[in-house]
C-alpha cells in the first residue's frame, strides 16, 4: 500500500502521536515527518480553473458603477448603485452574484481587475488559444498550459492522473499534453471501476502480487501494478465518498453539478491537482453576448455565482477550502459602450477571480480607465501569465519558468 | 530470463540474454541474427503470442495454434507476405472510407480505420500504417478536413513497408501534413519553418542533428508550396530561386534536394531504425549505438521499411526478454487484441470515442511528436478507464451491442467446462503467463456468483484477464 | 426463465380453450388484478387484431420478403414451425383458428411491482385449452427425464385449484377456460386471493382505473391503462420529463405534453381498428397546461383555435403543424430553459444581427402567429447538375405573419443579411458560396440561392452542398422558408390553392404530424449504401448484417400507407390520437 501523507494523517493516529509529544518538540517532529513523507515539491493543493467561454463583461460581473461613464456608455445594460452588492464605494457584484458578495466578505475572494494578453487578439479562436497556450508570442504552440502542468507533474512513482477535465464538452486546448494522460470525466462515478465487474478477487488479481517481492520480470509490470493497486484503492474511494450522506447543497444547474463532481473528487483524495471545468458550453460560448446580453448574462452569472457558493459551502463544511483554489477566466472582456443591440463587442482585459481558503482576498489593481479606452475595451493592467506564474509556482509548487516558458512577476495572491 | 514464462515449464538452462545483467547489451551479431529455435528458447505459445501482439494487433485462437504448429518462420513469413484478398479488402475498406470523409471531423474515418485494424488480412501493415501516423504525426484538430486526412493516412498506409524516401517525399508535399502543421503558404518573402523544423528534427534525423541555419535554409527551398481548398498548387514566382547552403551542401534547391540531403544524411537512418525499434522493440531503454549501427547501415541502402522490419521481427533480439513485454499496449492495441482474441467486430464509431478518452484519438496526435506512450498510458485512472471499457465490450448491455461472446467462443474451440474455457482465455489472452498466486485468485473470483449463468461468469472472468497488468503490456 | 419454458408459455398464451359451462361464470378479469399494477392491457376483442396481424395476404406479403425468408432458413425457425406443425396436428385446426379459439374471450396482461407479470386468457373454447396444457406438460416431463432433472411437473394444490409451475419461477392455474400465469408464484396467489375473496381490493374497483376505461369508452378492440403516478418515479421516465430543461427546441416542442402528463395520474389507450387502419387513443387526466404556467404557449387560447392542416406538396414525405405561441415561449425562457448554451446565445446574436437589432422576443417573434407549419418532401435533383452522394430530403417552414405588409421587407432584409453572412463565413474558410436569384412562381416573387456548378468532377457523387438551394418567400400572410427551390415552389402552389378554398384550423390540437411511409422508404432507398455504411460502424455489423436490417427497416416503413398523430385537448383532458393506415392489397 502506497501510503500517501494524507492517508497517514488521516488515520488521526499518526499526528496524534506525534502531537502528544511535549511542546514544540512534538509539533516540529510532526512537521517533519508530514515533510519527509513525500518529496518537497510535493504538495496537496488543488487548483480548479473555471472557464468562462465566449468572453465574459467583466464591466457587468464587478460593477464600476459609481462612475458616470459606466451609467453614459451602457444605457440598457447598466446597473444602478441601488441594485448591486456593494465592494466599496466604486464597485459592487452583479445583483445575481450575491452568493459570491457574501464569499467576498468572508475574504475568500480576491479580485484581479484588468487581466488579459498583451496586445490581444479580439477573435474568440485566437485570444482562447493564446490563454490556453499561454504563449501569445508562438499562438501555433501545440500544447496548453495545464497540459505542460501536468506533464510537469509526471514522474516514474506519480502513479494517479494529476489533472482532470470534468465536462461534457470535449476537453479545452488548455490540456493539451505532449505526455499526459488526461482523463475526462462528467461524474465522480466515471473514475469509479464498475461494481460488476470489481470483486475483491480481482483486485487481488490485478494489484496484490505489485507488493510481492518480484525483482526480475518487466520493470514495466511493476509499474502497471502500481498503478492497478491505486485504482482499486481510489474507486473505493470515490464510492465511499458518493454513498455518504451530505455532498453539499448546490443548485440544479449543470455547473453546480461539475463543481460537485469536482467536491467530491478532492474529497476521495485521489491525487488530484489540477481540474478543469467549463460555463458557457463550449463553441463560441454562452457569456458572448452581442444581442439581448442582460438577460441572458444575468442567467449566467446567477448560475456562476451560486454554483461556486454552494462549493465554496461544500468545502468549508468539508474543511479543505484551504487546499483548493479556484481561478475564472474568459477569453476577453467586453467593450464599454454597448453595440446598439442591447449587447457588447469583443474586448481585453476583465476581471479574473480568485476563490479559496488561503487567498488574499480583496481587490488587487486600480480598476482600468473607463475613458482611456483601446478600441472601446479596458486596458489590460496585468499580464494573464502573472497569475499562471503565481498559481503554478505559489499555488502548486511547479516551476512555472518552464511550464510558461518564461519568468513573470508573480502576483501577490496566496496567504502564507 | 529467469523465472521467464516464455521459456518451457520445465525451466531448462537460463537463456544468454536472460542472466545478463539489465543494462548489459548483447552483441549486435547475435542480436540481429534469426532467431532459432532450440532446446533453451523454443518456440512456444508466448512466443507466438508476443510476434502477434506486435506485428498484428494480436491473435486469435486458430492463429496462435496454426503459428504453434507451423513454427516461427513460416509464422512470419505469412505476417510479411499478406495473402492475395488483402489487395481487394483494403480496396474495399478505402470506399468505405471515401464516403465517410466528406466533412471536417474525422471521427467517421476514425471509425474505419478502427474496423479495418480489427478485419484487415494485412495486419501488419496497419501496425506500421499506425507507426507512420505516429511519427509523421498531424491532427485534425489542426487540419479540419476530413478528405485531406483521409488521403494522408492512404499514404502512409500505401507506403508503410514500401520506400521510406518516397514515403518521405509524399509526406512533405501532403496538404494534411502542411495544413496540420500551419506551412499552408510558403512565400517566398516569408520561408516558413514550421514543417521543416519537425521534419528536420522529429521525421527524418532526430534532435540536435542539423543548425538552425540548415532549417533556415531549408525553409526557403520549400517556397512556392501552397494548399488552396485541401489541395496542392504549387506558384513557380514564390519559389526562392537562390542558392541554399544546407547541411555542407550548396544549390539552387527545391525541396526534392531536401528530402535527398537529409537521406544522405547518416543520422536520417539512425534515427528512423531507432524509432522503429521503439515501436517493434522496446520502450523501455535506448539501445546502443553499436546495436543499431548494423541495421541503420543496411537500411541506408535503399531505405526499404519491409526489410528492416523483417530483420527486426526475425531476430533474436526481438525474442529475447529485452523484448518480451517491454512495451505498454496503447489504448488502441489494447482493445485490438480483445475484440480480435474473441473473433467478432464491434461498433467502432463508440470504440473511437471511447480510446479517445483513454488518450489516444485516432487522427489526433497530442503534438507533432505523436503519442509519447509507454507508462505516460497508464496511471490509476487509465487502467479504472480500461477496465470499464473491457467491461463494456464484453458486458451484455446496448453499448458494444453484445458481439463479444468468449463463452461462446470457447465452445466453439470445445473448451466445454467452465474451467477449460477459463483456462482457454487465460492461454489466449496472456499465453498464461501469469505466476501462480495471480492465476489461481483469478479463477477463484470466478465463483463468486454462483446465480449467474456460466456464459455471464465467463464473460466477467474475460473482463478480469484483459484488465490485468500483464496484459497491458505488449 | 429459461428460454425453452419462455417458449412453452409463449405458446401457452397462444393457445386456450373451451367448455361451455365455464363461460359467463367468471367474474372478468380485472377483478383478478392487484390494484397497484403499474400497466394493464386488455384485449376484449382479440379476434379483431388476430383478424388484422394474421392476416392471410399479409402474412403472404411478408413471407415473400427477402429478409424472411433468409430468417425462415435458419435452423431455430425450422424447429418453431416445426412444433406449430405439432400443435396444429394435436388441436386438429391450423393455428389461426386455434389461436382465435384459445384466446377469442379476451385477454389481459398486467404488469405489476417487483417485477411480476399477470397474464390472464379466456379461452373460447376450454377443451383446447386443457388439451394444449397437457400436450406442453408431456413435453416438459420428456425433458425433465432426459436431462435427469427432478423437477416437479406434477400439480399443487392452492385454495382447491391445481397449480403449475415449469420451472420453479413461473406459475400458472386453469380455471374453467381462463388460463393464469404468472412470472413470480406470489403474482398467482394474489390473484387466487382475489378469486375466493380473501382479498377484495382489486383493478377493477380501484377509481383513477374506472376514470380511464370511462374515457376510453366502449367501443374498442383494446385498451392500456397506465398508473401514471408510479410510473412518473422511475428514473428514466423522471429523466425523460425534465429533458425538455436544457433543450429549448425540445422544451418548444414537447413542454405542452410533458406538463400535462406531470399533472396526470393515469393514461388510457384505446385500440380500435377499421379495415386496413389502427387508431389508437390515448388520454390523460392532467388539465392540459395551466394557461397562466410557462408551458401555456402551446395552448390553443380559442375553442376554434389550433394547428392548421398540413400542406399538401409532390412527394410529401412527413408534415408537422403546431400551434405555438414563439413569443409566449421566447418570453419564459428562464423558466423552460434555463441553461444559456453556447448555440442560443449563438443564435441570439445572429438573430440581433440579422433584424437589426430589434428585441427578439416582442419585435421579432411577436410578429409571428401561432400556426406553424414544416413539410418534408423527397427532392428531385435537376440531371444536368447531377446528384449529391448523400440525399437529403427537402424540408421547409411555413409561417404566418401578424403585419405581412410591415414585416415582409423585414424578413426578407434578414434573409439575404444571413445569405451574406453565410457567404462570408464560407469564404473565410475558403469554400464556395451562394449566388442569389430572384425567380418569379405563379405571380409571386421569391429569393433563392444556389451553390455554382462550375468545377463538378463527378455528377454522380456531387458534395452534399448541393442538396441546399434555400428560397425565402411570402404568399399572402404565409412566409415560405424552404432549404430546397422546388419545395418553395410547391408551397407557393399550394398557399396559393389554400387562398382559393380557406382551410379551417383543428380545433384544440397542438401537434400534428404526418408520414407518408411510401415516401420515406424512397429516400431511405436513395440513401441505401449510406445507411448500410453508418450502420456498419454504428452498429459493428457486418455488411449483409447490415443490409439486411436497412431491408428490414425499408419493408417496415413501407408497410405503412400513411401514419397521423394529432396531440391537444378533449373537454379539458390531454389527448392523442394516432392513425395507421397500413399499405395492404
Amino acid at each position: 500500500m502506497n501510503c500517501t501523507r494524507r492517508d497517514f494523517l488521516q488515520t488521526g493516529l499518526g499526528s496524534a502521536v506525534l502531537a502528544s509529544l511535549p511542546g514544540a518538540f512534538g509539533g516540529v517532529l510532526a512537521r517533519t515527518a508530514a515533510a519527509a513523507a513525500q518529496p518537497p515539491a510535493e504538495r496537496d493543493t488543488v487548483l480548479v480553473v473555471l472557464q468562462l467561454t465566449g468572453g465574459n463583461d467583466g464591466l457587468n460581473t464587478v460593477i464600476p458603477y459609481a462612475h458616470d461613464e459606466y451609467a453614459r456608455r451602457r444605457p440598457t445594460l447598466r446597473f444602478a448603485a441601488g441594485e448591486v452588492h456593494k465592494i466599496d464605494d466604486e464597485l459592487g457584484f452583479h445583483p445575481r452574484m450575491e452568493a459570491l458578495w457574501r464569499v467576498y466578505q468572508q475574504g475568500h475572494l480576491q479580485i484581479i481587475q484588468g487581466v488579459g494578453s498583451p496586445g490581444a487578439d479580439r477573435s474568440h479562436e485566437g485570444a482562447m488559444r493564446i490563454w490556453h497556450t499561454a504563449s501569445p508570442e508562438r499562438p501555433q504552440m501545440q500544447t496548453g498550459w495545464l497540459g505542460r502542468a501536468a506533464d510537469a507533474c509526471w514522474n516514474p512513482q506519480a502513479y494517479d492522473a494529476p489533472v482532470v477535465f470534468v465536462g461534457p464538452i470535449a476537453p479545452p486546448f488548455a490540456l493539451n499534453a505532449e505526455t499526459a494522460v488526461i482523463p475526462a470525466v462528467t461524474a465522480a462515478g466515471d473514475l469509479t471501476l464498475q461494481s460488476r465487474w470489481d470483486s475483491p478477487g480481482h483486485r487481488r488479481a490485478t494489484s496484490a502480487s505489485g507488493e510481492a517481492a518480484e525483482p526480475v520480470g518487466s520493470p514495466l509490470l511493476r509499474y502497471v501494478r502500481q498503478c492497478a493497486s491505486r485504482a482499486g484503492a481510489n474507486s473505493k474511494r470515490i464510492q465511499r465518498v458518493l454513498a455518504s450522506s451530505g455532498g453539499g447543497d448546490y443548485p440544479s444547474f449543470t455547473l453546480a453539478g461539475h463543481l460537485q463532481t469536482v467536491a467530491r473528487l478532492i474529497r476521495a483524495d485521489i491525487g488530484i491537482r489540477i481540474v478543469l471545468v467549463e460555463l458557457g458550453g463550449g463553441g463560441i460560448g454562452g457569456f458572448d453576448n452581442h444581442a439581448n446580453q442582460k438577460g441572458n448574462h444575468c442567467a449566467l452569472l446567477g448560475q456562476l455565482s451560486e454554483s461556486i457558493g454552494a462549493f465554496v459551502g461544500d468545502l468549508q463544511r468539508d474543511k479543505t477550502l484551504d487546499r483548493v483554489l479556484l481561478m475564472t477566466f474568459s477569453e476577453f472582456g467586453r467593450t464599454l459602450p454597448e453595440n446598439g443591440r442591447r449587447g457588447t463587442g469583443h474586448g481585453a482585459g476583465a476581471v479574473t477571480l480568485l476563490v479559496g481558503g488561503r487567498v488574499k482576498g480583496g481587490l488587487t489593481g486600480s480598476h482600468p480607465s473607463l475613458t482611456d479606452l483601446e478600441d472601446g475595451a479596458l486596458r489590460v493592467q496585468y499580464d494573464f501569465r502573472r497569475v499562471y506564474a503565481a498559481i503554478l509556482d505559489g499555488w502548486l509548487g511547479l516551476d512555472s519558468r518552464a511550464i510558461l516558458g518564461a519568468s513573470f512577476e508573480p502576483l501577490d495572491i496566496v496567504r502564507a | 530470463m529467469a523465472n521467464d514464462a516464455m521459456d518451457t515449464p520445465q525451466k531448462p538452462a537460463p537463456d544468454d540474454s536472460g542472466s545478463r545483467p539489465a543494462g548489459d547489451w548483447p552483441e549486435a551479431d547475435w542480436a540481429w541474427a534469426p532467431y532459432e529455435p532450440d532446446q533453451q528458447r523454443p518456440w512456444t505459445l508466448e512466443r507466438a503470442g508476443h510476434l502477434y501482439r506486435r506485428a498484428a494487433l494480436g491473435a486469435n485462437w486458430a492463429q496462435l495454434q496454426l503459428a504453434l504448429s507451423a513454427g516461427c518462420r513460416l509464422t512470419l513469413d505469412k505476417l510479411l507476405r499478406p495473402p492475395p484478398e488483402a489487395l481487394s479488402f483494403n480496396h474495399t475498406y478505402d470506399q468505405y472510407e471515401a464516403s465517410a470523409a466528406g466533412s471536417d471531423s474525422a471521427d467517421a474515418l476514425r471509425a474505419w480505420w478502427l474496423r479495418r485494424m480489427i478485419e484487415s488480412p494485412d495486419p501488419l501493415r496497419e501496425c506500421l500504417t499506425l507507426f507512420w501516423h505516429n511519427h509523421f504525426a498531424v491532427s485534425n484538430g489542426e487540419v479540419k478536413n476530413g478528405r485531406a486526412m483521409l488521403h494522408y493516412v492512404q499514404m502512409l498506409r500505401r507506403n508503410a513497408l514500401g520506400d521510406f524516401r518516397l514515403l518521405l517525399g509524399e509526406m512533405v508535399q501532403s496538404p494534411a501534413v502542411l495544413l496540420g502543421l500551419q506551412a499552408a503558404a510558403n512565400r517566398r518573402a516569408q520561408p516558413n519553418e514550421n514543417l521543416v523544423r519537425p521534419l528536420f528534427e522529429s521525421f527524418a534525423l532526430g534532435p540536435q542533428v542539423a543548425s538552425d541555419e540548415d532549417v533556415h535554409q531549408a525553409a526557403r527551398a520549400f517556397t512556392g508550396l501552397f494548399v488552396f481548398q485541401g489541395r496542392r498548387r504549387e506558384i513557380p514566382r514564390e519559389h526562392d530561386e537562390g542558392v541554399k547552403d544546407i547541411l555542407g551542401q550548396t544549390g539552387n534547391f527545391g525541396r526534392a534536394d531536401v528530402v535527398r540531403i537529409l537521406l544522405e544524411q547518416d543520422a536520417a537512418s539512425r534515427w528512423i531504425v531507432r524509432r522503429l525499434y521503439r515501436w517493434l522493440i522496446s520502450e523501455i531503454d535506448d539501445p546502443p549505438a553499436d546495436l543499431i549501427e548494423p541495421l541503420a547501415k543496411d537500411f541506408a541502402e535503399d531505405y526499404d521499411i519491409l526489410r528492416l522490419t523483417e530483420r527486426m521481427l526475425r531476430s533474436n533480439l526481438f525474442f529475447s526478454d529485452r523484448a518480451y513485454r517491454r512495451r505498454v499496449k496503447s489504448p488502441v492495441e489494447f482493445a485490438c487484441h480483445i475484440i480480435k482474441g474473441l473473433e467478432a467486430t464491434v461498433p467502432t464509431s463508440r470504440l473511437g470515442d471511447q480510446l479517445a478518452r483513454l488518450g489516444q484519438n485516432l487522427y489526433h496526435p497530442p503534438t507533432v511528436k505523436g503519442w509519447a506512450g509507454g507508462r505516460h498510458w497508464i496511471h490509476s485512472a487509465a487502467l479504472t478507464g480500461r477496465a470499464n471499457l473491457a467491461a463494456a465490450l464484453l458486458g451484455e448491455e446496448k453499448a458494444y451491442a453484445d458481439k463479444l461472446d468468449p463463452w461462446h467462443l470457447a465452445q466453439k474451440y470445445l473448451f466445454a467446462d467452465e474451467k477449460s474455457a477459463g483456462q482457454f482465455l487465460l492461454k489466449l489472452f496472456v499465453q498464461d503467463d501469469l505466476d501462480p498466486s495471480t492465476r489461481e485468485t483469478l479463477l477463484q473470483g470466478q465463483d463468486a456468483n454462483p446465480a449467474d449463468s456460466p456464459s455471464e461468469r465467463i464473460r466477467r472472468l474475460a473482463g478480469r484477464i484483459v484488465s490485468l497488468p500483464e496484459f497491458q503490456l505488449a | 426463465m429459461s428460454r425453452k419454458s419462455l417458449c412453452v408459455i409463449g405458446l401457452l398464451s397462444l393457445c386456450l380453450g373451451q367448455p361451455l359451462w365455464g363461460q359467463g361464470s367468471l367474474p372478468p378479469a380485472n377483478r383478478w388484478i392487484p390494484p397497484d399494477a403499474l400497466i394493464c392491457l386488455e384485449v376484449s376483442e382479440p379476434r379483431e387484431i388476430l383478424k388484422l396481424l394474421a392476416d392471410k395476404e399479409l402474412s403472404e406479403k411478408i413471407q415473400q420478403m427477402p429478409f424472411y425468408q433468409k430468417q425462415a432458413a435458419s435452423k431455430g425457425f425450422q424447429e418453431f414451425l416445426g412444433m406449430v406443425r405439432i400443435v396444429e396436428a394435436t388441436l386438429g385446426t391450423d393455428w389461426r383458428s386455434a389461436l382465435a379459439r384459445l384466446t377469442g374471450s379476451g385477454i389481459t396482461i398486467a404488469v405489476c411491482p417487483q417485477d411480476t407479470v399477470l397474464l390472464i386468457v379466456d379461452a373460447e373454447d376450454a377443451g383446447m385449452l386443457n388439451q394444449l396444457h397437457d400436450f406442453f406438460l408431456n413435453i416438459a416431463r420428456t425433458e425433465a427425464q432426459k436431462q435427469n432433472r427432478s423437477e416437479s411437473l406434477e400439480p399443487v394444490q392452492l385454495d382447491g385449484i391445481d397449480t403449475w409451475s415449469f420451472d420453479g419461477k413461473e406459475a400458472h392455474a386453469i380455471i374453467s377456460n381462463r388460463l393464469i400465469l404468472a412470472s413470480r408464484p406470489e403474482g398467482l396467489q394474489a390473484v387466487l386471493d382475489r378469486r375466493n375473496g380473501t382479498v377484495t381490493s382489486c383493478l377493477e374497483r380501484l377509481e383513477a382505473y374506472r376514470q380511464a376505461r370511462r374515457a376510453a369508452g366502449a367501443d374498442r378492440a383494446a385498451m392500456v391503462y397506465i398508473n401514471l403516478n408510479v410510473l412518473k418515479q422511475v428514473p428514466a421516465l423522471a429523466g425523460a420529463l425534465d429533458q425538455s430543461k436544457n433543450n429549448p427546441l425540445a422544451a418548444l416542442l414537447f413542454s405542452g405534453i410533458t406538463e400535462s402528463l406531470r399533472a396526470s395520474q393515469w393514461l388510457a389507450l384505446k385500440l380500435r381498428i377499421r379495415e386496413h387502419t389502427l387508431l389508437l387513443n390515448a388520454l390523460a387526466d392532467g388539465r392540459t397546461v395551466d394557461p397562466a404556467g410557462p408551458a401555456a404557449f402551446s395552448l390553443p387560447e380559442e375553442t376554434g383555435q389550433g394547428a392548421l392542416p398540413i400542406c399538401p406538396v409532390p412527394r410529401f414525405i412527413g408534415g408537422f403543424s403546431f400551434y405555438r405561441d414563439l413569443h409566449r415561449f421566447y418570453a419564459a425562457k428562464d423558466d423552460l430553459f434555463p441553461e444559456r448554451t453556447s448555440a442560443l446565445i449563438f443564435f441570439e446574436n445572429m438573430m440581433g444581427i440579422f433584424f437589426s437589432g430589434r428585441d427578439l422576443t416582442d419585435e421579432v417573434l411577436g410578429e409571428i402567429q401561432p400556426e406553424i407549419r414544416l413539410v418534408v418532401a423527397e427532392q428531385q435533383y435537376d440531371p444536368a447538375i447531377g446528384t449529391p452522394q448523400v440525399c437529403y430530403p427537402a424540408f421547409a417552414a411555413v409561417l404566418r405573419l401578424r403585419e405581412p405588409e410591415q414585416f415582409a421587407e423585414v424578413m426578407e432584409e434578414a434573409w439575404q443579411k444571413a445569405l451574406g453572412l453565410i457567404n462570408f463565413t464560407r469564404g473565410q474558410q475558403a469554400l464556395p458560396g451562394l449566388i442569389i436569384d430572384r425567380p418569379e412562381h405563379h405571380q409571386t416573387k421569391f429569393t433563392v440561392a444556389y451553390f455554382s456548378t462550375t468545377g463538378i468532377e463527378d455528377p454522380s457523387r456531387l458534395p452534399e452542398r448541393f442538396n441546399l438551394r434555400p428560397a425565402l418567400a411570402m404568399v399572402g400572410e404565409f412566409l415560405i422558408l424552404s432549404s430546397t427551390e422546388q419545395l418553395a415552389r410547391d408551397l407557393i402552389e399550394a398557399l396559393d390553392a389554400e387562398r382559393q378554398r380557406p382551410v379551417r384550423p383543428m380545433a384544440q390540437v397542438h401537434s400534428l404530424v404526418e408520414i407518408d411511409g411510401g415516401q420515406l422508404a424512397s429516400i431511405l432507398k436513395a440513401n441505401y449504401q449510406t445507411f448500410v455504411r453508418k450502420n456498419m460502424v454504428d452498429e459493428g455489423k457486418t455488411q449483409e448484417q447490415a443490409e439486411a436490417a436497412i431491408d428490414v427497416l425499408i419493408t417496415l416503413v413501407g408497410l405503412i400507407d400513411r401514419l397521423r398523430l394529432e396531440v391537444g385537448s378533449r373537454r379539458g383532458l390531454a389527448r392523442a390520437d394516432l392513425e395507421v393506415r397500413l399499405n395492404l392489397p
